[in-house]
């Protein structure tokens, strides 16, 4: 991306009415969902979204530690997102920052209120996010495959939860910023939702008109139900996937 | 938080062991499969995910000049860091590295710089002002045993495919970085009297002791580590160590290949 | 039988009266709470793939000491919640200061859930002769999940288990087993047992346990 100034201002983000990566404006960037990626882990998910990877891993329900964060009548959750050194152009410090603590936080409120926390009292359920490469829009890629791995680690929920961003770059609104159009866009807001349009998660920056505003949520929500559907796939795939395996090893049985 | 093994499996275990044989099946000198998969991460200069049985651990090479250390103005600086994420294994803690995590960085560094892997005087740009630094970034993603094994083959295989980014810092074409050894970390456990290498989670939770060799491509070795608690005898860390090399050359064989 | 795999929050019927396990009911209809299987029937379970144990009142499971205070033995039992076991509830009279003894760090021991309450704090129980200290044999872990298959129905299959495999074998609702017999015969047994967790979720199990057994026999011959 040589033809990039520094501060983005003679960048042209459109050519021929697509995308510097080639997408329409209402198209996320190719999506790849695996389940159950973990030995480990309780439960555990793997995403892929443009050049993001990230890999989420659920523990628990388990103990509390330390005690005094116990809670009597439900269980508590903990979100942790953690970005590898390696995974940024300028190698990052390790361990977290502000900004990690802020992702952290609103990362856990999207995914709290799908969680059935009464059945677990005096519990703590862990989600570990480790974002391995990033390339804008690691926090809804987190979320993502959050949400899978706690389903895989068999964590009561309302529903599923699915995250994307929007955003506006000349002028335009797009769906799903890429790294150029994040950091020389003019907007970008994150959201997550339940599959029937409850929103979890909400922020913002930049300049948006209320009007702009309108259609950059009806883009992200449509961007969300979409992602819903991959998520969903890749869990029915993974228990398909355990039946066929049984198809083998019974095969091979027979031979 | 503690993690207590029944006593009846640590009887199960250990009678297998007298028997000459392992849960899984493998010799008592057998490695897990193991695969590398290389430049997983582009925005890295070089990376490589390493599966050991089911261990996996994701190792990224950054580059950056910077000042040398006063006392070595003419060379370069490795720094090695890893990072036990919680994610890894149900007694990973958050938080900054514990002892366990330094002396795994630690141990992966001293493969590396006492095989004399990296030339680091060829990494100087101007002495005394400017050098590489060379970071190499290990992360733990699942630990099911023998992770610091993991973790060497995977900082050389990182390192392997490592290109310095000149270009990046306008000091000219982007190259290879050279890498002149192949350093690989062995890990022998003692448990009553058995030797066996690459333990997995269940050997290495009753094993009293460990011995890492860390050795170089013709056969001499380049550093070593006892850890634990229990104690070794000579004859012990003999033959530890014939087996270590020995190996080793194995493994560097295997994943020249690939 | 409709059998589907379901995620979270998937719609399974219009009539609140058919949730069953796995489910929950909102503004009248039913919706699955978890990942798994659904068993369409009058009333609908969702049977999930993973989860965590949760002790219940009656349960018999397989414990681990994990610590001993002054008149409690702390009991891993494969869960988020520890058990107590109370030195009143050991079924003879000791000291305190011999439990260690008894029952020292480490041991295993089949034992029953007495009682449970709303802070989920967990209560213990060795006061049955058909409990007790597991000293010998093998204990392996499998997903709780599927420990009613392996019991199966009224008791088949374990019934069949035992018989065919030689085997002692008790069932802890944890998820834990512990099988003792000869060394070949734990080792067929465990094969056996990790078969059916994994095939768990297909229907005519017991019968390819069954030609699986026999397949197994004869080559050993």
């Amino acid at each position: 991306m040589k033809m990039i100034a520094m501060d983005g201002s003679n960048i042209s983000f459109f050519k021929e009415g697509l995308r510097l990566d080639g997408r329409r404006a209402d198209e996320f960037r190719p999506l790849k969902i695996e389940v159950g990626v973990l030995a480990r882990a309780d439960g555990s998910c793997y995403v892929e979204m443009g050049g993001n990877k990230v890999i989420a891993a659920v523990y628990g329900p388990r103990e509390v530690h330390p005690r005094h964060l116990q809670e009597a009548t439900r269980a508590i959750v903990r979100y942790r997102y953690n970005m590898a050194s390696f995974s940024v152009e300028e190698r990052k410090r390790p361990g977290p920052d502000r900004r990690s603590y802020e992702l952290s936080k609103v990362s856990r409120e999207a995914l709290e209120p799908v969680i059935f926390t009464s059945y677990y009292p005096r519990s703590v359920i862990d989600v570990f996010v480790e974002v391995l490469q990033a390339d804008a829009g690691t926090r809804t890629a987190g979320i993502n495959a959050a949400s899978v791995a706690l389903a895989d680690a068999g964590i009561p929920m309302k529903s599923m939860i699915s995250a994307c961003a929007a955003g506006k770059v000349a002028d335009t609104i797009v769906l799903d910023p890429m790294k150029e159009e994040d950091n020389f866009g003019q907007a970008d807001m994150p959201i997550a939702m339940t599959p029937t349009g409850q929103i979890t998660l909400l922020q913002m920056d930049g300049h948006l008109t209320k009007d702009e505003f309108q259609r950059a949520m009806e883009l992200a929500i449509k961007g969300c139900r979409d992602i819903y559907e991959i998520q969903r796939k890749s869990l029915i795939e993974k228990y398909n996937q355990l039946g066929s395996e049984l198809a083998v090893v019974q095969e091979a049985e027979v031979l | 938080m503690t993690n207590v093994i029944a006593e009846i499996k640590k009887d199960y275990l250990y009678n297998l062991f007298l028997k000459g044989e392992r849960a899984d099946g493998r010799a008592f000198d057998q490695y897990r499969e193991f695969s590398v998969e290389r430049n997983l991460i582009s925005k890295a200069e070089g990376s490589a995910l390493v599966k050991l049985g089911s261990s996996q651990v994701l190792v990224g090479v950054k580059m950056q000049p910077g000042e040398p250390f006063p006392d070595t103005p003419n060379r370069g600086v490795i720094i090695t860091n890893a990072e036990l994420v919680p994610l890894a294994s149900p007694v990973f803690e958050p938080g900054p590295p514990n002892e366990t995590g330094i002396e795994l960085a630690r141990l992966v560094d001293r493969g590396v710089r006492e095989s004399k892997a990296i030339d680091l005087e060829a990494l100087c740009i101007t002495p005394g002002k400017q050098v590489w630094i060379i970071f190499i970034d290990v992360h733990i993603l699942d630990d099911c045993g023998n992770i610091l094994d993991a973790a060497s083959i995977g900082a050389i295989a990182a390192l392997l495919t490592t290109k310095v980014p000149a270009s990046k810092f306008g000091l000219g074409e982007d190259y290879p970085l050279p890498v002149k050894d192949i350093p690989i970390a062995t890990t022998a456990i003692e448990f009553g009297d058995v030797i066996m290498f690459d333990p997995d989670s269940d050997e290495e939770s009753i094993a009293n002791t460990k011995l890492t060799v860390l050795s170089t491509a013709d056969g001499s070795i380049c550093g070593m580590q006892k850890s634990g608690t229990g104690v070794l005898r000579q004859e012990q860390i003999y033959r530890i160590v014939d087996i270590a090399c020995e190996k080793a050359k194995e493994i560097r064989e295997k994943f020249l290949e690939e | 039988m409709d059998r589907k795999v379901v995620i979270p929050g998937d719609l399974l019927s219009e009539e609140a009266k058919r949730s069953g396990e796995g489910t929950f009911v909102k503004d009248g209809k039913v919706y699955s709470l978890l990942y798994g299987l659904a068993n369409c029937r009058d009333r609908i379970n969702v049977i999930p793939l993973a989860g965590k144990y949760v002790p219940a009142p009656g349960d018999n499971v397989i414990g681990v000491v994990k610590d001993i205070t002054f008149s409690n033995w702390i009991i891993d039992i494969n869960s988020p919640y520890d058990g107590l076991l109370h030195i009143s509830e050991f079924p003879k009279r000791i000291d305190a200061d011999e439990m260690s003894k008894y029952l020292s760090l480490g041991s295993s021991t089949m034992i029953r859930v007495k009682d449970v309450d709303s802070t989920m704090k967990v209560e213990l129980t060795l006061n049955d002769r058909k409990l007790g200290l597991l000293k010998t044999g093998r204990i392996i872990e499998i997903n709780h999940t599927r420990v009613p298959r392996l019991i199966g129905k009224g008791g088949s299959m374990i019934s069949m288990l035992k018989k065919e495999l030689n085997c002692n074998i008790f069932v802890g609702q944890n998820g834990r087993i512990w099988i003792n017999g000869g060394a070949e015969d734990m080792d067929l047994a465990l094969k056996t047992i990790l078969l059916i967790e994994k095939e768990a979720h297909t229907s005519g199990l017991t019968d390819r346990i069954v030609d699986f057994l026999k397949k197994e026999k004869g080559a050993g011959n």
